[in-house]
């Protein structure tokens, strides 16, 4: 008796446990509301005013490799979605180094909220590339610098206004001509 | 031959591509005529730039005609950010109010990244400007404005073209303006990334005047605002009874119908009395001569319990009525026997045959009054009453087949007008018994009782009080002695108090004139009023 109850007992925790299994992640929705991206460039603009305000204790320790953020439209329409998303990507991808080194080296707590928000930002963008099934690349195999789709900076809001401009621009583009979402 | 037909053709060509060109170069010159004449006024700084497209921007300076130079005198230089500087080639155009404009054009740009203007005369900077391309957009108008009607009251849709830009769709932002037709006060609506919207709250069967302007929303890309297109002018569609307003007042007309029907309702009675006013009838107040006697008076009057009216001249007189107590002779005669007694009448007499009662009134009375002798004139004794005011009901005045009648008037002040009294005032019921013929006293007698108006009248009889006690009336009882000695009649004013009190108070001396003829009375017979 006691053996058919244990029995009973553990063909109802193995169905439990089947219900509970962690599956397959879902396939994410796609984001094509462009008002997301509206939230993330407002943030970064706040940013780069909070940067011009600021007087110590908010600089650079070195110069940092920043993507370029000039679109030619006809030299962009030549490329295919692969490359735009690409350059897109590790664009982000260098944003996200310089604005971290950025946050080391800053000590003024308003500013220092605000670049929080930015490297959360970025990781969000990342999240709607995703969902959009614009692939995440990997950084370029040999470092950093490199390619002619990057230059360096030296100062603060000269980075948070790369930033911007990116966000505004690239970015922008890449998310409103998305396929899926058309 | 041939050649000529060839050459005629490529001329006829030539001269439609010429025509068709000079349209657009005219209607593109308008354009930009218009634009600059915005930039002018919109944007402060200089060179005043503004992109139409995707890959161009152009940027023009104006100065005087005095002090404009050749074009090749100034040199336009423009610097990308990390990037080498490059020359614009410059234009000059005439400007109205003796201007002159200076026009850069660039035909392929770059977004997203700062621009570094310099503009420079004989090598000498006179402008300076730093700005993103992206950011000074400044687009055509929108095409096809149209207006239709939804098929709402009060409403128009507008509809247009959005500028073709590739990427801007979406970032574009719209004003739609419209007034009434004749109007200078007009409403503005903004939607963005749309290319229709529904006018609302619009006045129905009016013409309204819509015109349109394009600008970018400032995320991405920024700008200024468009010139606003050629109105276009809709009428709405006609008025019609809002449902909702019928409705209401439907509503509130069916309660008005029901409250006026109920106020109607409850005053009928009013109403109908005073839209057809009954006729009135005496009926009431003859009982029964109409219904039992068929209206014959002579009958009904041997025959009622109402009595006599009592003439409405008693009433009228000026002052208000005043108590009045009527006592019979003074005499000093023993008191008769109680089987003499006349039968106890109560008040409305309504037991008894009244003309049998009267009869045996008046023969006790006759009995009563021949026996007594005359040996003094009432008045003396009525004096030597007064000096010594005995209880009443020790005097020999108190007979008990002697009637005695007490009329007390409380003055009211004279509310009622006189013609209630005669229409309203029952029957008052007093008994004079003063020994005359049962026709007389009929015709005498009144019987009335007053139920309201002037005052109440009470009515006592001395039949009432059959054990002599006839109660004393308050202290200031004013008496009038009357003695009649068939000749004439003598009144005297007199008090019931004592003597001191006849000074105090006024009493009022009203003649009265007996209405019986002088030969039916007992002669001798003094009749007393007191009041």
């Amino acid at each position: 008796m006691f053996h058919n109850s244990s029995r009973g007992l553990f063909t109802l925790l193995l169905m439990l446990l089947e219900w509970t299994r962690p599956g397959l992640p879902s396939p994410l929705r796609p984001i094509c509301d462009l008002r997301v991206l509206k939230h993330f460039i407002e943030e970064a603009r706040d940013a780069q005013a909070a940067m011009l305000t600021c007087k110590e204790g908010c600089g650079l320790p070195e110069p940092v490799t920043v993507p370029q953020t000039k679109v030619d439209f006809s030299i962009w329409e030549r490329k295919n979605a692969l490359e735009q998303a690409q350059e897109v990507q590790s664009g982000l991808w260098l944003l996200n180094q310089a604005i971290g080194s950025l946050r080391a080296s800053v000590t003024n707590t308003a500013l220092q909220s605000h670049i929080d928000n930015s490297l959360i930002n970025i990781f969000r963008i990342g999240k709607v590339l995703h969902s959009l099934n614009i692939q995440e690349c990997n950084p370029p195999a040999g470092g950093v610098s490199g390619g002619e789709e990057t230059w360096r900076v030296s100062s603060a809001s000269e980075l948070l206004q790369v930033h911007v401009n990116f966000l505004r621009g690239k970015l922008q583009l890449l998310l409103s001509n998305a396929p899926i979402c058309h | 031959k041939k050649m000529t037909n060839d050459n005629l053709n490529k001329l006829l060509v030539f001269c439609v591509l010429f025509c068709a060109q000079k349209t657009s170069i005219v209607h593109g010159a308008q354009a930009l005529e218009t634009k600059v004449t915005l930039l002018l006024h919109a944007e402060p700084e200089n060179p005043k730039c503004f992109a139409e497209g995707m890959s161009d921007l152009t940027c023009f300076w104006e100065e005087d005609e005095e002090r404009a130079g050749f074009t090749d005198q100034y040199s336009f230089i423009y610097t990308y950010q990390n990037e080498n500087s490059s020359e614009c080639s410059i234009t000059a155009l005439p400007a109205a109010g003796g201007k002159r404009l200076y026009f850069c054009r660039l035909s392929q740009t770059q977004l997203f990244v700062p621009l570094d203007i310099r503009v420079f005369r004989d090598d000498l900077l006179i402008h300076n400007r730093s700005l993103f391309i992206e950011l000074v957009f400044l687009l055509d108008p929108p095409a096809n404005l149209t207006l239709t009607s939804t098929g709402t009251q009060g409403q128009l849709k507008a509809s247009w073209l959005p500028p073709s830009l590739k990427y801007m769709g979406d970032s574009m932002m719209y004003e739609v303006s419209y007034t009434m037709a004749g109007s200078h006060i007009g409403k503005v609506e903004e939607v963005q990334a749309s290319s229709e919207l529904i006018l609302r709250g619009l006045q129905s069967g009016t013409k309204y005047k819509v015109r349109i302007r394009v600008k970018l929303d400032g995320i991405s890309y920024s700008g200024y605002w468009s010139t606003w297109t050629d109105p276009v002018l809709m009428e709405t569609m006609p008025g019609d009874l809002d449902p909702l307003i019928v409705s209401l007042s439907l509503i509130i007309s069916l309660v008005l119908t029901l409250l006026s029907l109920l106020v109607l309702m409850s005053h009928r009675r009013f109403l109908l009395k005073k839209i057809w006013p009954i006729i009135p009838t005496p009926e009431s107040k003859f009982q029964g001569l109409f219904k039992v006697y068929g209206g014959d008076f002579q009958e009904w009057l041997g025959h009622s319990t109402g009595g006599l009216w009592l003439r409405p001249a008693y009433f009228y007189s000026e002052e208000f009525p005043a108590p009045l107590e009527v006592l019979s002779e003074v005499s000093l005669g023993p008191a008769l026997p109680s089987s003499a007694l006349p039968p106890k009448a109560s008040e409305t007499l309504g037991e008894e045959d009244e003309d049998e009662k009267l009869k045996r009134v008046d023969s006790a009375l006759m009995e009563r009054w021949r026996e007594t002798p005359q040996e003094h004139w009432p008045m003396d004794q009525l004096r030597a009453i007064h000096q010594h005011p005995a209880p009443w009901t020790q005097s020999s005045l108190l007979e008990s087949h002697d009637a005695y009648v007490t009329l007390n008037a409380q003055n009211h002040s004279g509310e009622e007008p006189l013609d209630d009294i005669l229409e309203e005032t029952l029957p008052l019921q007093v008994l004079f018994a003063s020994g005359r013929t049962s026709s007389e006293s009929r015709s005498d007698l009144g019987s009335f009782q007053q139920s309201s108006g002037l005052g109440r009248l009470s009515s006592q009889s001395s039949f009432e009080y059959p054990n002599h006690t006839w109660p004393p009336k308050g202290p200031g009882y004013t008496y009038m002695a009357v003695a009649d000695s068939g000749v004439s009649m003598d009144y005297s004013p007199m008090s019931s108090s004592k003597i001191d009190d006849i000074g105090k108070g006024v009493i009022y001396t009203n003649e009265y004139k007996n209405e019986i003829p002088a030969h039916r009375r007992p002669i001798g017979t003094p009749i007393h009023f007191a009041f």
